[in-house]
């Protein structure tokens, strides 16, 4: 057995076993660093492929950028008790492997009969290195025939940019003040505190229920029984 | 299969795949769903550069660098989406998102 087929059951096996610690990982964070494992050796891979210019563009590209920034958001929006996600579907855990391994027994099938094959293409390895190297040879063939694709794209990374500054600006103070109150409400007789499901234009007014606030303009319900108190605006303008 | 063969590529690019096809499937926080998207289009990345390599052509390879703009593109509005939704409803938790408004 040759030298390179060894070494890329290495790369693969590392890589594959590094996808299925993303997917198995408790914590969020250790999948994001298997993740990085796995985009490593798939570089590797692809220099065992002549494609060096790509594994280079992967290692910068996925674990520099994506990477750090999914770190960041991770960070950002992590939450403290994180085992209840672990909790229950059982049955979605079953119909997702069995649809995976189904999947896989027929891609298999699709590879191993693969009889259509296209016409070799001009650039072999001896026309690469010719132009100068795998990075001059993209270049060559990018900003002639593929020139209109990589205008759209500087579009799309433009339009990107902007949907994300659009997406992660501030919140108005109204807002804000909408949702602390719909979260730091306080019932005295609902079990369930507030129920931010129901919409509040639909709601009467209140009748016997009293609303005051308990200090630090956080609302307290006074009601004496639970009917009472979904009568109440569950959020928006607290009614007086 | 004692030397490297465009099917080695194949296999690895569908083992890959249908690893964050389980995950997306399965798995109910979404960063960890957007995680295993990654891993998906890295998949077929895989399947174009292994083309590219049989046909001796570098539309595959080009094709591929498309793929990482657009999934950079995508890493930042997926991102954003997730931070707008931990503020809004205070969880990262797929199954907690039941509605588009409000």
């Amino acid at each position: 057995m040759a030298i390179e087929v060894l070494i890329f059951y290495l790369l693969a096996g590392v890589a594959i076993a590094a996808a299925a610690g993303v997917v198995l990982a408790r914590n969020p964070v250790h999948s994001a660093v298997s993740l990085v494992l796995s985009f490593v050796n798939v570089a590797a891979i692809y220099v065992m492929l002549r494609a060096e210019f790509l594994a280079v563009a992967q290692i910068i590209v996925y674990t520099g950028a994506i990477i750090v920034l999914v770190l960041f958001v991770l960070m950002l929006v992590q939450q403290q008790d994180l085992p209840e996600f672990h909790g229950g579907r059982p049955l979605r855990r079953a119909v997702g492997f069995l649809l995976g391994l189904a999947l896989l027994a027929e891609v298999a099938a699709a590879i191993l009969t693969r009889s259509l094959r296209g016409a070799p293409g001009s650039w072999t390895p001896e026309a690469v290195a010719a132009v100068g190297g795998n990075i001059q040879a993209i270049g060559r063939e990018l900003y002639s025939v593929y020139m209109l694709p990589i205008q759209a794209t500087a579009l799309l990374l433009l339009a990107a940019t902007i949907g994300a500054l659009f997406l992660a600006r501030p919140e108005l103070i109204e807002e804000r003040l909408a949702i602390a109150r719909r979260l730091f409400t306080i019932s005295l007789a609902h079990p369930r505190g507030v129920d931010p499901l129901q919409p509040v234009a639909e709601l009467p007014a209140p009748q016997d229920g009293q609303l005051k606030l308990a200090g630090g303009d956080r609302a307290l319900v006074m009601a004496r029984s639970a009917e009472e108190f979904t009568e109440q605006p569950a959020w928006g303008e607290i009614r007086r | 299969m004692s030397e490297l063969t465009t099917a080695h590529f194949l296999f690895l690019s569908a083992a890959l795949f249908i690893i964050g096809m389980v995950g997306v499937l399965t798995r109910r926080n979404v960063l960890i769903i957007f995680m295993c998207v990654e891993l998906m289009l890295n998949a077929v990345n895989v399947s174009f550069i292994g083309f590219a390599w049989e046909q001796n052509a570098l539309t595959g390879q080009i094709f591929a660098l498309f793929v990482i703009a657009v999934a950079a593109a995508e890493a930042v509005i997926g991102l954003g989406i997730v931070m707008a939704l931990s503020r809004r409803l205070d969880t990262v938790d797929i199954d907690e998102v039941r509605q588009l408004r409000e």
